[in-house]
């Protein structure tokens, strides 16, 4: 792995890979990977079961897909657009419920592993967390 | 007949004007850019300070490829419905990259997939394989979009079969067309970097989205606002009827009588639709674009903004395609371009003759004509940006120096690096012309899928993974992607097959994701199994950053 920082002694980077690996089994840790993960893994889930139901449908059920709503908007030109809606949708719901739940956690984790960083690396990475919700 | 033979002079005199002022604006940009481009991360990242808004331009332009804007269009006027399919997977893959990809690896890479692939394994191995499956994507993507331009060019510039142009005939304005994307993409991104390369995407975007709104609203126009009758229209025109409205006519198709190849046909239907959904989340072009904002939170906002203009997008293109079957009909198309890549450009021809004669007409299509050359401008950029990087990043420096070399060398090397995927790829497309563009860009996308997304994940969330999972991640998933290829009806034993004369395709279905996909990851988790390595350190280090961002590479200076 090339070095991800200017080369200082040895130890200060030991000792920031030693925090980073303590953090991993820290119960605030635990809790950000847990609210990650019960909401990305269902939910990759659900819409990849969905976009699968879409194409299922659109090979086999073409007889369903057919049947005529209104005017000229069939089954199949709602559930593609449906598709569209759900998309937008989830990655609507997925920003909502990471601005709230997820990146302040991740933002107060971040700044205590950079807390005993060289002075001039957190000098750099500061202004970017500026519009951090406390 | 229809289209090229009434194309004239004052129609090419506009397409080249606009070609040649597009192409200066460009090039300004990136002498403008050439000088901000010094280190490493200004090469390969753009120097990380792309707002969210800008990188959401940048990742639909990558994405929006001419193969998009036409091959889609194209396949709606043609096929009716059946063109939606891919629409919709496009679209639906973003959710891929935004829930489980894009924070992650701006959180805890530098330049390229393979160094969060790597993060906790033997590098040379891991960094190796990545190098290899990343220029085979990029060099098939790369000559789908070159093959596709040099068949625009001569066909926006309307030279029929036996007319010349400025000296040129059909076939070497084809060729001309592939040597000048070629240098124009060669120039961009040596000069330019990531930066200037995300400028032209920038830009190329808004005029995409422009072109694309502006025809829409005309076709609506000409029939009033009422989306119903378009659709009648469209249907009636097409021959087809009701069923040009569903799904049937072009993917999964059935054969009276034959029940097999109704299901090859079937599951044929399926592997497109997977390779289409999982493929994008393993596109390096793509996955390189999360480098160049300055945080994880600025990814996410970006991939947002990505995916309301490419599903904006491609909402539109569904107007575009009927309004294509309606307006100008499925002879006038298929006579121009058998395939129907033409039928966005002869849409904004009939559309301009409808409102504003011969005079507006021609400015309609000299100005989707420049729209789609600017399409196959960006995406070759950041194709050849990926590869470069990858080839500098991963294996110069990484394989060969073991991680030593200077920003100097490695930025030096990138450069040549993507003079020579530049040259490679403009000898290559002159010689693939015959290849179907459409087929090239799904294999991408299905050696994407099986290749780089499992070995992507596992290294994320698995902490058994390894080095001889990834490395048998990559070459399993590649190597029977493109192997299923070589055996499939593609290449051989069907009318369309380009070997003739030979019939060795025992596999049945022309798109491999099906099997590739559950094979590469089977490949990674048996290559894990059969290993002892295990590395639970970097792992929990790797965690640790990519959902804290702790570590991230910041923003450069300026």
């Amino acid at each position: 792995m090339p070095t991800d920082h200017p080369p200082h002694s040895r130890s200060p980077e030991e000792e920031r890979a030693e925090r980073t690996v303590a953090m991993h089994t820290d119960a605030r840790f635990l809790e950000l990977k847990r609210r990650l993960l019960v909401f990305v893994f269902p939910m990759s889930v659900a819409f990849f079961a969905w976009y699968l139901l879409y194409v299922l449908m659109s090979a086999y059920a073409r007889d369903l897909m057919s049947t005529v709503l209104f005017g000229t908007v069939n089954v199949a030109l709602v559930f593609g657009v449906l598709q569209f809606v759900s998309t937008f949708g989830i990655a609507v719901l997925y920003s909502r419920y990471a601005g709230r739940r997820l990146d302040a956690l991740a933002d107060s984790l971040r700044e205590e592993l950079h807390g005993r960083e060289p002075a001039a690396h957190a000098g750099r990475t500061a202004p970017q967390d500026s519009e951090r919700s406390a | 007949m229809m289209f090229a033979a009434e194309t004239s002079d004052s129609s090419r005199a506009i397409t080249l004007l606009l070609f040649v002022s597009m192409i200066a604006v460009t090039l300004v940009i990136t002498v403008r850019a050439s000088r901000q481009t010094k280190s490493a991360a200004d090469f390969h990242s753009g120097g990380r300070g792309f707002t969210g808004l800008q990188n959401g331009f940048a990742i639909g332009s990558d994405y929006m490829s001419a193969a998009s804007f036409l091959g889609i269009a194209g396949m709606i006027a043609l096929f009716g419905y059946d063109g939606f399919l891919y629409s919709i997977g496009f679209l639906v893959a973003w959710l891929v990259a935004l829930l489980l990809v894009a924070e992650l690896l701006r959180n805890s890479g530098r330049f390229t997939m393979a160094d969060v692939l790597s993060y906790r394994m033997r590098q040379r191995p891991v960094r190796t394989a990545a190098a290899v499956s990343t220029l085979t994507v990029s060099v098939f993507y790369l000559l789908a979009q070159m093959v596709g331009a040099g068949a625009l060019i001569a066909l926006l510039l309307g030279i029929a079969p036996g007319e010349t142009y400025l000296g040129m005939d059909a076939d070497t304005a084809k060729i001309a067309g592939i040597v000048v994307v070629g240098i124009l993409m060669i120039v961009y991104v040596t000069f330019g970097g990531m930066k200037d390369t995300t400028w032209v995407q920038i830009i190329k975007a808004g005029m995409l989205m422009g072109g694309a709104f502006l025809l829409t609203v005309m076709v609506l126009g000409v029939y009033g606002f009422d989306l119903g009758a378009l659709m009648n229209d469209a249907a009636g025109a097409s021959g087809a009827g009701q069923s040009f409205l569903e799904p049937g006519l072009r993917f999964g198709t059935e054969v009276p009588g034959d029940a097999l190849q109704t299901l090859w046909n079937k599951l044929d239907m399926i592997s497109l639709g997977l390779a289409l959904v999982l493929g994008t989340a393993g596109l390096p072009h793509i996955l390189i674009r999360f480098y160049t904002v300055p945080d994880s939170k600025t990814a996410r906002k970006s991939v947002n903004w990505g995916i309301g203009l490419i599903g904006t997008f491609y909402l539109m293109t569904l107007v575009l395609g009927f309004g294509a079957a309606a307006l100008v009909g499925k002879e006038a198309i298929t006579a121009q371009d058998a395939a129907g890549n033409t039928a966005a450009p002869q849409l904004a021809e009939a559309a301009g003759e409808h409102f504003g004669g011969s005079g507006l007409a021609a400015v309609m299509l000299a100005i989707i004509a420049a729209v789609a050359f600017a399409a196959i401008l960006s995406t070759v950029a950041g194709l050849t940006i990926a590869s470069s990087s990858s080839l500098a990043h991963d294996f110069y420096n990484s394989v060969l120096r073991g991680g030593r070399a200077t920003e100097q060398d490695e930025v030096r090397v990138a450069r040549m690096s993507a003079f020579g995927v530049g040259a490679v790829a403009i000898v290559l497309a002159i010689f693939a012309q015959s290849l179907n563009v459409a087929f090239l860009v799904a294999l991408a996308f299905a050696i994407a899928a099986s290749a780089n997304l499992p070995t992507l994940l596992l290294s994320l969330f698995w902490k058994r993974f390894n080095t001889q999972g990834a490395v048998a991640g990559i070459y399993g998933g590649l190597i029977s992607a493109v192997g299923l290829v070589i055996f499939s009806p593609v290449v051989s034993g069907s009318e369309k097959a380009l070997v003739t004369g030979a019939d060795f395709s025992w596999f049945p279905l022309a798109n491999p994701g099906l099997v590739s996909i559950p094979l590469g990851l089977l490949c990674a988790v048996v290559g894990t199994l059969l290993s002892d390595e295990r590395d639970p350190r970097r792992f929990a280090e790797l965690q640790v950053r990519a959902l804290t961002g702790a570590g991230a590479e910041p923003a450069g200076d300026h």
